[in-house]
């Protein structure tokens, strides 16, 4: 039963990361209108686009390790 | 003591790409310079022109010097790293100490870039910013950009290999129904290579990029802004 809600509760925790999932496409969205406006700055609006994929990114990564966290510590 | 499946793979990763500098150092001695580069010495030219440009357009020359050799090491290693899952070998940025030891080797750069250009005095200062309390703040974002460099390499491809081996057990189970060709997992020699090529060549090749950007610009931005 344990066993049951501590996996339970690092399904939850991948589950909030997958908002990201939808966020992240914003970003890309973002990025190619502004390519498409403006291609001179391809280049510049590239790092930033990866940038702010990458920082937006942390969210899933920290739900990601509470996850490992759970299900290493009580070893399921 | 027991010995991990990926320590086998970083000594291969390793010797590979000595083996690779060799060679092109080799090449580059009798290479004449008026004369047109062409196959490993062009890569090699072109590798260092785009890192080095990726590096300048961020920081200042002086870091520029210091940092290009590093970031090219670096982006080469884990993409070698990351695409050893095509050759059967485990990807040692699988292993989270191998991810934990370059995300440390970017907080120390970081830390030593900062204090070399801002001088030790603005950077104590800059640890008690806006006002006192706010030192435990500076001090968690520091951490928190190594745990997430680290996990970012180290989440995306353990899933890519996870799910590879996932993958490969179910193609295994079906084409186990099929009659007589079954035993030979047909299956799998179908439909593997598409997944392989996402997983390991692209999701590789994006993660090293992201690694690398994300390395040079937190360094950039530590540094005093540069007038135009």
């Amino acid at each position: 039963m344990e066993k049951a809600i501590i996996g339970l509760a690092a399904a939850i925790c991948v589950a909030a990361g997958c908002i990201t999932g939808k966020y992240e496409g914003k970003v890309a969205i973002a990025a190619v209108e502004s390519i498409g406006k403006n291609p001179d700055a391809a280049p510049q609006i590239r790092s930033m686009a990866i940038l702010g994929a990458a920082i937006s990114e942390t969210c899933a990564i920290y739900c990601l390790l509470i996850a490992l966290l759970l299900l290493f510590a009580y070893k399921i | 003591m027991k010995l991990q499946t990926t320590v086998v793979s970083i000594v291969f990763v390793t010797a590979f790409i000595s083996l690779l500098l060799i060679l092109i150092n080799r090449k580059l001695r009798k290479f004449d310079p008026l004369s047109e580069p062409k196959g490993i010495v062009l890569a090699a030219i072109m590798g260092v022109q785009t890192i080095d440009k990726m590096v300048k357009d961020n920081t200042n020359d002086k870091v520029a010097k210091f940092l290009t050799p590093y970031m090219l090491m670096t982006i080469t290693y884990i993409f070698l790293s990351n695409i050893s899952g095509l050759f059967s070998l485990e990807s040692p940025t699988s292993n989270y100490s191998v991810t934990l030891t370059l995300a440390f080797l970017t907080c120390v750069l970081i830390e030593v870039f900062s204090i070399k250009e801002n001088g030790l005095r603005s950077y104590i200062h800059g640890l008690f910013e806006p006002f006192f309390p706010f030192v435990v703040m500076n001090l968690i974002s520091r951490v928190s950009t190594l745990l997430s460099l680290s996990m970012r390499l180290f989440g995306n491809i353990i899933a890519g290999s996870i799910l590879m081996s996932i993958i490969y057990q179910l193609f295994g189970f079906i084409s186990a129904q099929i009659p007589i060709v079954g035993q030979f997992n047909i299956v799998a020699v179908l439909i593997a290579p598409a997944l392989h090529f996402y997983f390991d060549l692209f999701a590789g090749a994006m993660q090293a990029y992201v690694f690398t950007v994300l390395t040079i610009s937190f360094i950039g931005k530590e540094l005093p802004q540069k007038e135009n």
